[in-house]
């Protein structure tokens, strides 16, 4: 691996044709995989990456490149590539020496991944198969995903800056297959955090898989969602999808100085309804988006993005921050030395407020009650958001009814967020890889128990005589 | 060196490690991006990676690695991980690397994309967004207009005798517009790839991505309705896709698929033939063998609405007492061989797609649905977004967005009333226009 020491040299070569700023960002990554389906582990897989990548950046033009080669050679040649592509004319400067920059947190890993034997992740993955299994007899398949990640990335730029930083992230998934009489059901259930195989201590195992496997034997015997426009309940433990697509994205600020978000030009003003204070912080301790630096070498920070309705601050690369004369805000971020960093969430919440969780139901006469969002995806430019219900029961007279099966919520993200009319005291987090311009990262999302008194739900059951279909 | 002699010192590798049989896939990709906006280049990318996918068997159990280092120190690193991840799975009698077969070649290769100079590829992407600025004055905006081609080289080798490589160039554009109008904003996409120069037109990019963001201003959600459904070619290819997984023999054997159990019933409409096709050189799937060495050919799925059969693998052959069928197919050399389609599309008809129109007194043309990879391939249970214009009296009346469709794709496959002639390929997945009898849609 090269020496930090090297990196200055590289950089100069690669601002030697011109430009303004010039970055490396090398990576050795080791990844490990389990799987186990059909009774048995099928697949244990390992990935030995390493690699770097190099950027030239004049005026809004980025070059970039990458090599597989991390040998001081290599380099310099991958520097040579972007430095022909630039082909800004004067040479760039750089400031050296490169000072390393100090961190705001220290994420503790208890147990790194070298440190626990294959056989025993095996066993934890094993674990969760039997337990799965265990719950009812109508369950047919259970997937269980282990996955390890241990990235070494050291990052330097002509501006003097160098990060030095490992993540180690652990998720451990479940997809239960539950089936009769023709119907087939699925349930997942997934945990993920900035942490090593300690993630799956304890009886964590039997807990994900009873909770995979229970949500598809119910939505065996659920009912077709409804369809139309209903109050909706989210409970804090269905994650955060929803604030995600709803205002997370439109808060990039890549979008936004493109004019493609909702909320371009906004800031300041009231976007939300008051109840609803919006934040991201990378520095949660041992959450999955979590880490000490950006993938700029930028100190992660908590940001409030939205403070009782009012915008605040966007999601920053160093790219959209310089553009707009903000302060970097440590959100640039990419998927490996592969891709260009860009400005990305990383644990993304709504804060809790002040209801009690259970009256938010008791006083919702009717509506739909979400207790687990999937995915979901968003138009940044008009807003249109919508996320998966993977588990909800219909709301009948202020009590929790029926289960119904999976639909899709739709709405509008300011105009959902500016609805919301109870927020709950409680908070939970669900984990996700989100996806953008082709790049996956680690993400967590949050949401308290909150209540939107109207949204779309995409389901099948629709009653044309009916006023409202419920 | 060459990717074959790298193959081979990983087979020795392998074997030095304590596999007893083993398996090499080695791919090397150049890959060159140049992405514009308002007439001027915001990123140009370009790379060279060259990876190992090596698979280990031992006493029945299969282990995988993959490199980046094909040092000599890198490729005994890799062995020596994959022959332990081997300890870590459980034996199974049907866990086997195939033989040789000799494949017939397939010229996947545009000697023209690899001198093209970098002017010509910026040009193109230009040329992009000049096409869909001119499109219409209500474009206003342009996220960005992207060139992609890439030049790829693979070989497959393994200890029982497996000695397979081809190479293919890529091309790609696409863009994605913003028009505005009246305080509307409104977005539109559009794609194209070949493995030609020739098969990608600019023009036709930036105007259909114009034109699908245009005739969307001004779009508001309706009221819940059961209406019937054209999918225009491109929305049909992202639902074909979504039934690739139930197609695959491995989820048939594991009790995943919705076509379990059904070879040689009604699972369609009469109207519906699903094909894959690894030699097709349309499709961004074709190669003359799959990631396993296995000659690929061409796989009827469904004829005339009833269910033909499933694509395999060596694995999932063997273990099915049949013969791959050329599916064993891997994201990268990162991942190992598991069946998915190649070229998977629903033939063509003969309908032109105003007659599809037409046809309807109210229905709902989809030209834009969003949240596809919630889809349940296993339940078959879709409930997505959709923006598009609503039919009225056989004519496009007004635009929509907002709402969501939903129901389950066996219904979705039985539904079709009308195959278009305007088969396309979105990438590796190929759809022409279809109608759809009454579905759920969503609104207010």
């Amino acid at each position: 691996m090269t020496r930090f020491r090297e990196l200055g040299p590289v950089l100069e070569r690669a601002l030697a044709r011109g430009g303004d700023f010039a970055e490396v960002f090398v990576e050795q990554r080791r990844t490990q995989a389990l799987i186990c389906e059909a009774d048995r582990i099928e697949r244990a897989a390992t990935g030995l990456d390493g690699g770097a990548g190099i950027r030239v950046v004049q005026g809004d033009t980025s070059a970039y490149a990458f090599t597989n080669d991390l040998s001081a050679e290599g380099l310099t040649a991958a520097a040579e590539v972007v430095a022909a592509a630039a082909r800004a004319g004067q040479a760039g400067r750089v400031t050296l020496p490169l000072v390393s920059r100090e961190a705001a947190f220290n994420p503790e890993v208890r147990q790194l991944p070298e440190e626990v034997p294959l056989a025993d992740k095996a066993a934890v993955v094993e674990r969760v198969n039997r337990a799965a299994r265990a719950v009812d007899g109508r369950v047919r398949q259970v997937t269980v995903n282990y996955r390890e990640l241990d990235q070494e990335v050291t990052i330097a730029n002509s501006l003097g800056f160098l990060a030095e930083d490992r993540r180690v992230r652990t998720v451990l998934a479940v997809n239960a297959v539950a089936a009769q009489g023709g119907v087939i059901q699925t349930g997942y259930d997934s945990l993920g955090g900035f942490a090593g195989p300690e993630l799956a201590d304890g009886d964590v195992p039997e807990k994900l898989a009873e909770k995979a496997a229970r949500r598809a034997v119910r939505m065996l015997e659920a009912r077709p969602a409804p369809s139309g426009r209903m109050p909706v309940v989210m409970a804090a433990e269905a994650g955060g999808t929803m604030v995600h697509e709803a205002c997370g994205h439109g808060l990039e600020a890549d979008l936004v100085q493109k004019g493609l978000s909702v909320y371009a030009d906004r800031l300041g003003e009231q976007v939300a309804a008051e109840l609803v204070t919006v934040i991201d912080d990378a520095t949660l301790p041992g959450r999955y988006g979590s880490a000490r630096y950006d993938d700029e070498g930028v100190p992660a920070r908590r940001k409030v993005l939205i403070e009782r309705g009012v915008l605040k601050e966007y999601l920053h690369s160093l790219i959209t921050a310089r553009r707009q004369g903000a302060e970097p805000n440590g959100s640039g971020r990419r998927e490996s030395y592969r891709h260009v960093p860009i400005p990305r969430m990383s644990n993304t919440y709504i804060a809790p407020g002040k209801d009690d969780p259970g009256r938010i139901v008791a006083d919702t006469e009717r509506g739909l009650y979400v207790t687990r969002m999937g995915g979901g995806q968003v138009n940044t430019t008009n807003g249109d958001f919508v996320f998966e219900v993977a588990e909800g029961f219909l709301i009948e007279r202020g009590e929790i009814g029926p289960a119904v099966r999976g639909a899709t919520l739709t709405g509008n993200g300011p105009r959902a967020l500016s609805l919301v009319d109870r927020v709950g005291s409680d908070l939970g987090f669900t984990i996700g890889t989100c996806g953008k311009d082709g790049q996956g990262v680690a993400v967590t999302d949050a949401q308290p128990t909150l209540r939107i008194p109207e949204l779309i739900v995409g389901g099948t059951a629709h009653d044309p005589e009916g006023e409202e279909s419920l | 060196m060459s990717l074959e002699e790298y193959g081979a010192q990983a087979l020795t590798a392998a074997q030095a490690a304590g596999a007893e049989e083993a398996e090499a896939y080695l791919s090397r990709s150049r890959s060159f991006v140049v992405e514009v906006a308002d007439g001027k280049v915001e990123t140009l990318h370009q790379s060279t990676e060259t990876g190992l996918g090596l698979r280990v068997f031992r006493r029945g159990c299969l282990g995988f690695a993959f490199t980046t280092d094909l040092s000599p120190g890198g490729l005994r690193a890799a062995a020596e991980t994959a022959v332990a991840n081997a300890a870590a799975t459980a034996s199974d009698p049907f866990n086997r690397l195939p033989g040789f077969t000799p494949a017939e070649p397939l010229d996947l290769v545009d000697p023209v994309l690899r001198d093209l100079s970098t002017e010509a590829k910026i040009d193109t992407a230009m040329a992009i967004e000049r096409a869909a600025r001119a499109f219409d004055r209500r474009v206003t905006r342009v996220e960005k207009a992207t060139y992609t081609d890439g030049d790829h080289a693979v070989a497959i080798l393994n200890t029982r005798g497996v000695r397979a490589g081809y190479s293919g160039t890529s091309v790609s554009g696409s863009i994605t517009v913003v028009a505005e109008a009246g305080g509307s904003a409104e977005t539109g996409w559009s794609y194209l790839f070949s493995h030609r120069r020739a098969g990608v037109d600019p023009e036709a990019i930036g105007r259909e991505a114009a034109e699908k963001a245009v005739q969307l201003l001004g779009a508001r959600t309706i009221g819940t309705k059961r209406v019937a459904l054209i999918f225009d070619p491109l929305v049909a290819a992202e639902f074909l896709e979504t039934i690739g997984p139930a197609l695959s023999a491995d989820a048939v054997q594991k009790g995943k698929s919705l076509f379990a159990d059904k070879v040689g019933e009604k699972v369609a409409s009469p109207l519906v033939q699903v094909v894959d096709d690894g030699r097709l050189v349309e499709g961004a799937g074709a190669a003359p063998v799959d990631d396993e060495g296995v000659p690929t050919g061409r796989t009827v799925l469904i004829r005339d609405g009833v269910l033909q059969g499933f694509l395999h693998n060596t694995y999932t052959a063997a273990k099915g007492g049949t013969s791959s069928t050329g599916n064993g197919i891997r994201a990268s050399f990162r991942g190992t061989p598991e069946v998915r389609p190649s070229n998977l599309y629903l033939a063509a008809g003969k309908a032109p797609r105003e007659q599809l129109i037409a046809e309807v007194s109210e229905g709902f043309y989809v030209t834009a649905v969003m949240g596809m990879h919630t889809v349940n391939p296993i339940s078959g249970d879709f409930s997505v977004g959709a923006a598009g214009l609503w039919i009225e009296h056989g004519r496009l009346a007004r635009p929509v967005r907002g709402v969501a469709i939903a129901g389950n794709l066996l219904d979705l496959l039985s539904g079709v009333e009308a195959v278009g002639d305007d088969l396309r390929f979105l990438g590796s997945a190929g759809s022409p226009s279809l109608r759809i009898a009454p579905v759920t849609v969503s609104g207010e």
